[in-house]
């Protein structure tokens, strides 16, 4: 018999039986499947124990007593979805983005999704609200998305089962590629990118990756459901990928004065989230205090802001962007003269 | 996860699913299970053969097709779907952290009773997977209110400041929002500009959603003015360091000509001189315009302005 039409079949056996079901009466009623030396029906039917619990079917062995034989049994009442009672409004936030991150074609755990989304949609009948939000995740370059999403999926089978992964990454830092055994801890998204975190074994320690920059990625597959390694109690993904330009992981941070004017006056808390905002008395100024932990990275996106955007200290903050300012000034000198004697 | 386990998640959802909806036609419950109609039709077959022992005729799964809707006579006690799994659970709760800032009180409760109807013996590895997705990307707060005025479908108000110009009152009939590489847009007709327009969130100020209600087009669809990507109007020459090539050429691939010194080459589009100037200065010197001049000049005022010159 085909291994899916067995476990319906057990599915459906179990979900009928008012007593438990021994093993001898297992075997006798699928005598084609369970046949064969005890040893081997033993392991067969483990290996589609292990599938129905995967299921989310909550089956248990009961030893027997007077009143009752040993067997298998099936809690009828934790196996059926209830209906949960999202509101209107709760169900459409977790609509809107689940599809979203569906649509997005790039999300750990899609198939999951998919499945999650169907049965909380079980009960909703035809009311579900179509969700107008879209999100481009993930990809670098269009084309790459099914690339990207294809690793995700084995890297959140390999979080989930806690299995080591052998990969080839390209870091745009070193020429080539470095082969990595890393124990996959979690998935990060900031600003568009997923970064995986874990123990790099080639490092020793914990490192950060961009799913994008993964060339090629084999889990482990000896003893597929022994995890290889605990992730430490403390450890939290937050702690480890840098949300903006101007964080860096392994840098102390500094607290650097930015005075904003103009447009950027009033954007000031959604160009620096977590910045302490502080309005200048004759109006039209905000000065910004932010902890950076990478000066090379703040000087960039400030000079991408324009002359709007000033550095008041630390000296080597504002030095660092003059720095930057002059470097390109000059190798863009000669137009600007060009133009003046045109 | 292997096929057989996909398989039999689908089958499960698929007989409580008919059971539901009896008469449901084959398009459509393909559709609710986003596989195509051949394979579905494979699946109720299997279905046919399922049942439980002895076997008697009334032991099997009764479903079938007439007139192309499908109907199920003996369900075998699959009337509802399994309870979430701890891995569906969790990728649905970080999925919802998309759009954390945007849902409030709603997805936390809606969380809450999420967990709630999770096996108890699943929900502490519900919680320990939740754990590995983190997606609270900076989602900016004014997701909120343009969620619930696109679902609602009532127009908004908000003060935009477009680049190089103060803050001006706007009246929009938000369509859709979309996120592209990390930055948030809402796309939607501009009464101020009786056009179409794209908006960045992060330059929206005082939000507020009106009463006015709308009827939105049936596909509004925007796409983001990428500059990098229209290499069909591509006028402008950049010339990228060593130290910055990977990177570019992590984004432009096949597009970025590589240079004897080990840098890179590409050609982008010029009709935007300020998003040209921005990008050119985001590399901090190690990205060159090349050509045309009166490109290069703007880089070079726009960094002599930075420093105060």
């Amino acid at each position: 018999m085909d291994r899916t039409e067995r476990i319906l079949d057990l599915v459906a056996l179990l979900l009928d039986a008012r007593e438990p079901i021994s093993w001898a009466e297992l075997r006798e009623h699928f005598p084609a499947d369970y046949g064969g030396s005890d040893d081997a029906a033993e392991r067969k039917f483990e290996r589609d124990k292990a599938e129905l619990v995967e299921l989310g079917f909550p089956l248990t062995y009961v030893q027997g007593d007077d009143e009752r034989r040993d067997g298998y049994i099936v809690d009828r009442d934790a196996y059926y979805l209830p209906e949960a009672d999202l509101t209107k409004e709760e169900l459409a936030v977790l609509y809107a983005a689940g599809s979203a991150a569906l649509a997005s074609g790039v999300f750990p755990g899609r198939d999951d999704l998919a499945h999650a989304l169907r049965k909380i949609g079980f009960f909703a009948g035809e009311s579900l609200p179509t969700p107008r939000v879209r999100m481009e995740l993930g990809a670098t370059q269009a084309g790459q998305e099914k690339e990207v999403s294809a690793r995700l999926e084995q890297l959140w089978d390999a979080c989930a089962s806690r299995k080591w992964v052998e990969m080839s990454y390209a870091s745009p830092k070193h020429p080539g590629t470095t082969q990595r055994k890393v124990d996959p801890y979690g998935l990060a998204l900031r600003r568009g990118v997923w970064t995986l975190v874990g123990y790099c074994h080639l490092r020793g320690g914990l490192r950060t990756f961009h799913v994008h920059r993964v060339r090629e990625l084999k889990a482990n597959t000896a003893r597929p459901r022994t995890p290889d390694f605990q992730v430490p109690e403390d450890f939290s993904l937050d702690n480890h990928v840098a949300y903006f330009p101007w964080q860096h992981r392994f840098h102390e941070p500094v607290e650097v004065v930015l005075r904003l004017s103009g447009a950027l006056a009033s954007r000031a808390s959604g160009l620096f989230p977590g910045a302490v905002l502080e309005p200048v008395a004759e109006g039209g100024i905000t000065l910004a205090r932010l902890r950076v932990s990478f000066l090379d990275g703040l000087a960039r996106f400030c000079l991408s802001l324009g002359a709007d955007c000033v550095v008041e200290g630390p000296e080597s903050a504002r030095s660092r962007l003059r720095e930057m300012a002059a470097r390109v000034a000059n190798r863009h000198a000669d137009a600007l003269e060009d133009k003046v004697s045109a | 996860m292997s096929n057989v386990h996909e398989r039999l998640r689908r089958l499960l959802f698929l007989v409580p699913y008919v059971s539901k909806h009896p008469g449901v036609t084959v398009e459509a419950l393909a559709r609710a299970l986003n596989i195509s109609r051949e394979d579905l039709l494979e699946e109720l077959d299997l279905l046919t053969c399922v049942g439980r022992p002895p076997f008697n005729p009334d032991d099997y799964i009764d479903i079938y097709v007439d007139n192309d809707r499908v109907y199920v006579d003996l369900d075998q006690r699959l009337f509802a779907p399994p309870r979430l799994t701890a891995g569906e659970a969790a990728a649905l709760a970080a999925s919802a952290e998309l759009l954390r800032p945007a849902s409030g009180d709603a997805l936390q409760s809606a969380l809450q009773k999420l967990e709630h109807v999770l096996p108890p013996q699943v929900r502490e590895r519900y919680r320990e997977m939740y754990r590995k997705i983190d997606a609270s990307t900076e989602a900016p707060q004014a997701l909120g209110p343009l969620t619930r005025a696109i679902l609602e479908r009532r127009e908004v108000m908000f003060g935009y400041a477009s680049p190089g110009r103060a803050a001006e009152p706007r009246r929009v009939r938000p369509y859709e929002l979309l996120s592209h590489r990390g930055q948030w847009y809402l796309q939607g007709f501009c009464h101020t500009r009786q056009d179409a327009r794209l908006f960045r969130l992060d330059r929206m100020e005082d939000l507020t959603v009106t009463e006015t209600p709308f009827l939105p087009p049936p596909d509004a669809r925007a796409d983001v003015p990428n500059p990098a990507r229209s290499s069909s109007e591509a006028s402008v020459r950049v010339r990228f360091s060593p130290v910055a090539a990977p990177y570019v050429k992590e984004r432009f691939g096949q597009d970025a000509r590589p240079l004897a010194d080990g840098g890179v080459e590409v050609l982008v589009a010029g009709d935007s001189e300020r998003w040209l100037t921005q990008w050119v200065l985001s590399f901090g010197g190690e990205a060159e315009v090349m050509e045309p001049v009166s490109a290069r000049a703007a880089v070079a005022r726009a960094a002599r302005a930075s420093i105060g010159l």
